[in-house]
């Protein structure tokens, strides 16, 4: 529904076609390093820098004591160890360890595999459902029960249906990351407005072309920030998932080592978790800013 | 009533209203309206908020059916949008495509034209309405009056016989108003196309107006059909300190004053 504005009865200037151009700020934001904290950017590293540097103090002063020092391995000693195992190939491995292409990358892969397949079944079934109040209505209770299940008590189920193989555990990740992604699509969808919908249809837009140049761009939004949250998920689920009948993995070594009391190897694979969940963040980001180049003006220019 | 407000069928008529009815449910919202549109004019449907303007236009561009009663565009009933329409929503922060560039939003509905002639027609359409050069701007890097003009163009370039304006102007401010009603002036008698605009603004409708539509409080009903003879080019100062303008908007406003105060029978 439009707004209606109280009925005034305007009492127009005199315009002598003043094509009068009335410009916003049509210049690109300076870069946003400086603007966002206000300082220059080499202080904005370092005030970034505050918190970890804090942590691995902690954790350095918590190996020293005699109690935990045991289970607790120095940070050196643990990112020693992760240089060894993970970085230690030659230049016909690509300097990467025999622990990165054994454990590490099946890990990786399965984590993107299932998050590949919960991406494009929830923008698929949530603009399906996000088109149709109907379908919305239908199934929203369906897609609640869903999303509060707990997915990891699931892998026994999973492992049953699918075998022993990567599929079970690719699976697993896809159906517990789905959620905020279908959830978000649907919003998204919904969130494109009745007056454009009318716009399109006024202009007899195609259904293809209302899907891929309307639709999709416009719940965009909604959309990768679904992803976001699905990412993390995806990680944590990857680890879970290789905890039971799995023979590699980073999940796999991270219960292999405690077993072995092998606390070293234990802390290099956290480090490379650590290192896995920012890298994924700032690939994530960084083809976002990309795609929601307009979003991310649009709502600067509204605040 | 509703029959004598309707002129002898004209022969130019582009529009046909016949005992257009709408009711949401129980609420009536537009009881009965006749009235024709003439080709190549610009008529302006003026009437207080809430009496089934927007309704009206939603039900002539095919988007919604009326509950009874007949729409006929070119001699043709109307199902479904028909082609050689296009329209201009008030809303334009709404109505535009945030994520596309001002040439996007405005090539998007002739999308299917071979790259050439779509380029030429946005081309065209943005120099009528005098955002050449604007091109690359994203719509929200616009203030109000430019969006406006960006959703004009993009009416324009799919080269509609039909234009239909829901108070295209009421969310921007007085001056840039004033142009816009200039500019939609000049491209009708430029284009001679057929211009059918809503608003609640009294002076707007004088102003634009060949024909006006005088819609009464919901349920309504066509109250009058006044041809307005205001000679053109019209002119803000001119035409407004006109005596016949002047009589003509204290004629509508009396109109309106006494339909949105009587209760509907
Ligand atoms: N989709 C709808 N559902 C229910 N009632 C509606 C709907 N659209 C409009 N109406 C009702 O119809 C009447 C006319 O609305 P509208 O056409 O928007 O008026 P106007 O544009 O003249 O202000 C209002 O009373 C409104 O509440
Ligand atoms: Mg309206």
């Amino acid at each position: 529904m439009t707004i209606q504005q109280g009925s005034e009865v305007h009492v127009p200037l005199s315009a002598p076609e003043s094509e009068a151009v009335e410009e916003r700020a049509a210049v690109p934001a300076p870069p946003r390093r400086t603007l966002r904290t206000g300082f220059p950017w080499p202080v904005t590293v370092l005030l970034r820098l505050v918190a970890p540097a804090a942590i691995i103090g902690i954790w350095y002063l918590i190996s020293q004591r005699e109690r935990s020092g045991l289970f607790v391995k120095d940070p050196l000693t643990s990112f020693e160890r992760f240089v060894e195992d993970f970085l230690s190939g030659d230049a016909s491995r690509l300097f990467l360890g025999d622990a990165t292409f054994d454990h590490l990358f099946p890990s990786v892969g399965r984590a993107l595999a299932g998050l590949g397949i919960a991406i494009v079944v929830g923008v698929v079934i949530g603009v399906l459902l996000g088109i149709s109040p109907v379908m919305t209505a239908l199934f929203q209770p369906l897609v609640h029960l869903g999303r509060s299940l707990p997915s990891p008590a699931l892998l026994g189920v999973f492992f049953f249906l699918f075998g022993t193989g990567d599929s079970p555990k690719i699976f697993l990740i896809a159906f517990s990351v789905v959620w905020p992604i279908l959830l978000n699509t649907i919003d998204g969808v919904s969130s494109i407005g009745q007056t454009r919908a009318q716009a399109a249809q006024v202009f007899r837009i195609p259904g293809r072309d209302v899907l891929t140049h309307i639709v999709l761009p416009g719940a965009a939004p909604k959309i990768f920030a679904g992803i976001r949250t699905s990412l993390s998920f995806s990680l944590i689920l990857m680890i879970i998932s290789e905890l039971q009948k799995s023979e590699n993995g980073l999940g796999y070594l991270l219960i292999q080592s405690q077993r072995t009391f092998d606390y070293a190897g234990f802390w290099a694979v956290l480090i490379v978790l650590v290192i896995l969940g920012v890298a994924f963040n700032t690939i994530f980001l960084a083809i976002e800013r990309r795609a929601l180049a307009w979003h991310r003006g649009a709502t600067q220019q509204n605040d | 009533m509703t029959e004598t407000s309707v002129p002898p069928t004209g022969t130019s008529a582009e529009l046909l209203l016949d005992a257009v009815s709408r009711s949401y449910g129980e609420n009536l919202a537009v009881r009965s309206i006749s009235a024709e549109v003439p080709a190549s004019k610009i008529s302006v449907i003026v009437g207080p908020s809430g009496c089934g303007k927007s309704t009206l236009l939603r039900i002539i561009s095919g988007l919604d059916e009326p509950t009874s009663g007949r729409v006929e565009f070119e001699g043709v009933p109307v199902k479904g949008v028909p082609e050689g329409l296009a329209m201009v929503f008030q809303d334009y922060s709404r109505s535009l495509f945030p994520w596309m560039r001002v040439d996007k939003n405005v090539a998007f509905p002739i999308k299917h034209l071979p790259a050439k002639e779509r380029a030429e027609r946005v081309r065209f359409a943005m120099q009528e309405v005098g955002l050449s050069g604007k091109e690359k701007l994203y719509p929200w890097q616009m203030s109000g009056g430019m969006q406006q003009r960006v959703a004009i163009a993009r009416a324009l370039a799919s080269h509609p016989k039909l234009l239909l304006m829901d108070e295209p102007y009421a969310s921007v401010d007085a001056q840039t108003r004033a142009d816009l009603e200039d500019l939609l002036m000049r491209i009708q008698a430029e284009l001679g196309i057929t211009v059918l605009v809503v608003t609640h603004d009294i002076d707007e409708s004088v102003y634009l107006a060949d024909r006006i539509i005088v819609l009464s409080a919901p349920p309504s009903v066509v109250t009058e059909v006044i041809e307005v003879d205001l000679p053109r080019p019209r002119d803000h100062i001119a035409t407004k300190t006109d005596p016949r303008f002047v009589e003509i908007r204290g004629h509508v406003t009396r109109l309106l004053r006494s339909k949105e105060h009587a209760a509907p029978v």
